[in-house]
């Protein structure tokens, strides 16, 4: 068994607007190093509040969640976006890159805010999108550039940090099925080849068909 | 946040994105600093037109002329006409000791100068050499009359400015040449270029100057005086000794010293002091337009930025969601709207700069500078500073907002 990533213990989240909403009913999760898991449930079940505490945007109420061994609980702002910087990197639905940026630049972008410098950050950022095999689309900005294209980009992004898991939203979702099963594809080889944890959220079976292990999430539990 | 050339690329990046918005938003600044810098520059060249209106006059001064009688007095009828003799001149400097220069004038209006066939129709003033105490010539060439000229009776002129450009066309300096006035020659000693419109009988630059007795004799006046002009000595209020000097006057001619307008003492410390408020008015309008200009400019930006970040929300969100801290979307949001004040405004400042040198080169004449409109160095430093300040005033507001922005946001568009 290899060593523990993610770690969720008792995970309850609510959010109190005009009626207190209990998303999260006690989420206990353990995800190893290297794993590929998906999450699924249907809307509203809780899935993407999960994701969202995976990623350290959202905050929780009660129990404990440990990242690479580290409790990330009641984090400032700054040291969230530290730890999201150097631990985590995301991959959206809608690809989420940046319009008036190159692909390069996008790529560039969470270096830059890690404050690798600026020749350094350029030479990573075109390795990464080498791998993606879109170097000759390093100067062209993400409306010059099919979904597929810019999904690869946004994946060059999430690696380009290095970080210890990659956490997918849906990173088919607004794709043809095709260009769908390549990005799968292009995924599942990251994940083999660099042993890098993933957590993919999503509702489609074929996806989550692809990944060693599917968690279902239904009104706030999980049902394995 | 490393601070490289990438920062500034990126600021540039987002200006660039929306060119219309962000010329027409830094116009708003551009102008209030144009208008500040602009209003500034042009109040002090006013106000220094103005002052050059009484360039050379002693502040702390009178003029004192006769006119008809108002009141009856001693069984005179009102409405008698008298004239000022040379004998008030010493009875002034015996019964009012407060007074500094006591210095006569007469005049004729309509004389025809004559050099060669260029002519100029004046006005000659008799003077004495200390009457450059009460309105100082500024003399171009020559002398002013002296006191020699005033024993010896010589029969010099000191020519006004516009009197000596048409009389010598061709300029160069006419000391020794002669002039005639109506029938007399006169020898020229001096070019007066003194251009002020406060002028005691007549505009100075159409005048011309000759010595005070020999003025009475060739126009045959006897010890008719037509004016005295005087000054107070030091830490004298002119308005304080103005009905003593009515008295002594009002005395000797039979009138009654009560009668203001027969002895007109023309005070003009009261004429100062009525500027000075009007300078202090000025410029408190001055200031209070640009800088409300300017401070319009600035909550254009301001609300600009807020739209701005609004529309960026999805942008600001990711950027959070791959790491940018709450501190880099601070700097990033008011290193923009310094950016665009400053650049907007430094643009404002050396329009305003240039527009003033050009209305300085407009106002000067033979080399002369008659106005300074061109504001301070330090006028500007201050504008440079003031800019900066409202940068980052204007950018407060919006990157409130924008630090506000939970990268959750970036996810919610669909």
């Amino acid at each position: 068994m290899q060593p523990i990533m993610i770690q969720l213990k008792g995970i309850h989240k609510t959010y109190f607007g005009a009626q207190p909403l209990h998303v999260l009913k006690g989420i206990d999760l353990n995800i190893a190093e290297g794993e590929l898991v998906s999450i699924m449930g249907a809307s509203g079940s809780g899935k993407s509040t999960l994701l969202n505490i995976l990623g350290i945007l959202d905050d929780y109420d009660e129990g404990e969640y440990h990242l690479a061994g580290t409790l990330i609980k009641n984090l400032s702002e700054t040291r969230a976006a530290d730890y999201r910087n150097r631990l985590i990197g995301f991959i959206f639905q809608s690809f989420n890159l940046i319009g008036f940026k190159t692909a390069v630049e996008n790529v560039e972008l969470p270096l830059f805010y890690q404050g690798v410098g600026r020749r350094k950050r350029h030479q990573m950022a075109m390795e990464e999108l080498e791998k993606m095999g879109l170097t000759d689309w390093a100067s062209h900005y993400p409306n010059e550039m099919s979904g597929g294209q810019r999904q690869r980009v946004a994946i060059a992004r999430a690696l380009a940090t290095r970080p210890k898991i990659i956490l997918a939203d849906e990173p088919t979702g607004a794709l043809d099925s095709k260009t769908g099963v390549e990005v799968m594809q292009l995924l599942q080889k990251l994940n083999r080849e660099e042993k890098i944890t993933m957590i993919i959220v999503t509702h489609d079976p074929g996806v989550a068909s692809k990944t060693n292990r599917i968690i279902r999430i239904k009104d706030g539990v999980i049902e394995e | 946040m490393k601070v490289d050339i990438d920062s500034f690329h990126e600021l540039l990046q987002t200006l660039m994105r929306n060119k219309t918005r962000s010329f027409l938003t830094g116009f708003g600044v551009f102008w209030g600093v144009f208008m500040l810098i602009g209003l500034i520059g042009g109040g002090d060249g006013m106000k220094e037109m103005l002052n050059s209106n009484f360039e050379g006059f002693a502040t702390n001064s009178a003029i004192i002329f006769g006119q008809p009688t108002t009141k009856p007095f001693h069984g005179f009828r009102k409405g008698r006409i008298w004239s000022l003799t040379a004998g008030d001149i010493e009875r002034l400097r015996q019964q009012v000791p407060q007074l500094d220069v006591i210095s006569p004038m007469v005049s004729k209006w309509g004389v025809q100068a004559v050099n060669g066939d260029h002519k100029f129709n004046c006005s000659i003033k008799g003077l004495l050499p200390d009457y450059a105490k009460v309105d100082a010539p500024k003399i171009y060439y020559g002398r002013f009359i002296n006191e020699m000229d005033i024993a010896q009776q010589r029969k010099v002129c000191v020519l006004g400015k516009k009197v000596y450009k048409t009389l010598f066309p061709g300029g160069g300096d006419p000391c020794g040449q002669l002039v005639r006035l109506d029938s007399a020659y006169y020898s020229v000693i001096g070019v007066d270029y003194a251009g002020g419109n406060m002028n005691i009988n007549g505009s100075a630059e159409e005048g011309v100057c000759v010595p005070l007795s020999l003025m009475q004799r060739a126009f045959n006046m006897g010890d008719h005086i037509d004016l005295i002009a005087v000054t107070g000595r030091r830490g004298i209020t002119m308005s304080d000794i103005t009905s003593q000097i009515r008295e002594v006057i009002a005395r000797a001619h039979d009138i009654d010293p009560t009668d203001e307008k027969a002895v007109t003492v023309f005070n003009t410390e009261v004429l100062f002091g009525l500027l000075d408020n009007l300078y202090h008015g000025v410029d408190l309008l001055i200031w209070l337009v640009g800088i409300g200009t300017l401070l319009a400019g600035a909550i254009g930006v301001s609300n600009i930025m807020m739209v701005t970040v609004k529309e960026r929300t999805t942008e600001i969100g990711i950027r959070r969601a791959i790491g940018a801290t709450p501190r880099t979307i601070l700097t990033q949001i008011i290193s923009e709207s310094i950016l665009l004040t400053s650049v907007a405004g430094m643009s404002g400042i050396l329009f305003a700069v240039l527009i003033l040198q050009m209305m300085e080169l407009g106002f000067t004449e033979d080399g002369i500078v008659t106005a300074h409109f061109q504001v301070d160095f330090w006028i500007a430093i201050g504008a440079a500073a003031l800019l900066a300040a409202l940068g980052v005033l204007a950018g407060l507001a919006p990157a409130a907002r924008a630090m506000s922005i939970k990268p959750v946001d970036a996810m919610r568009e669909d």
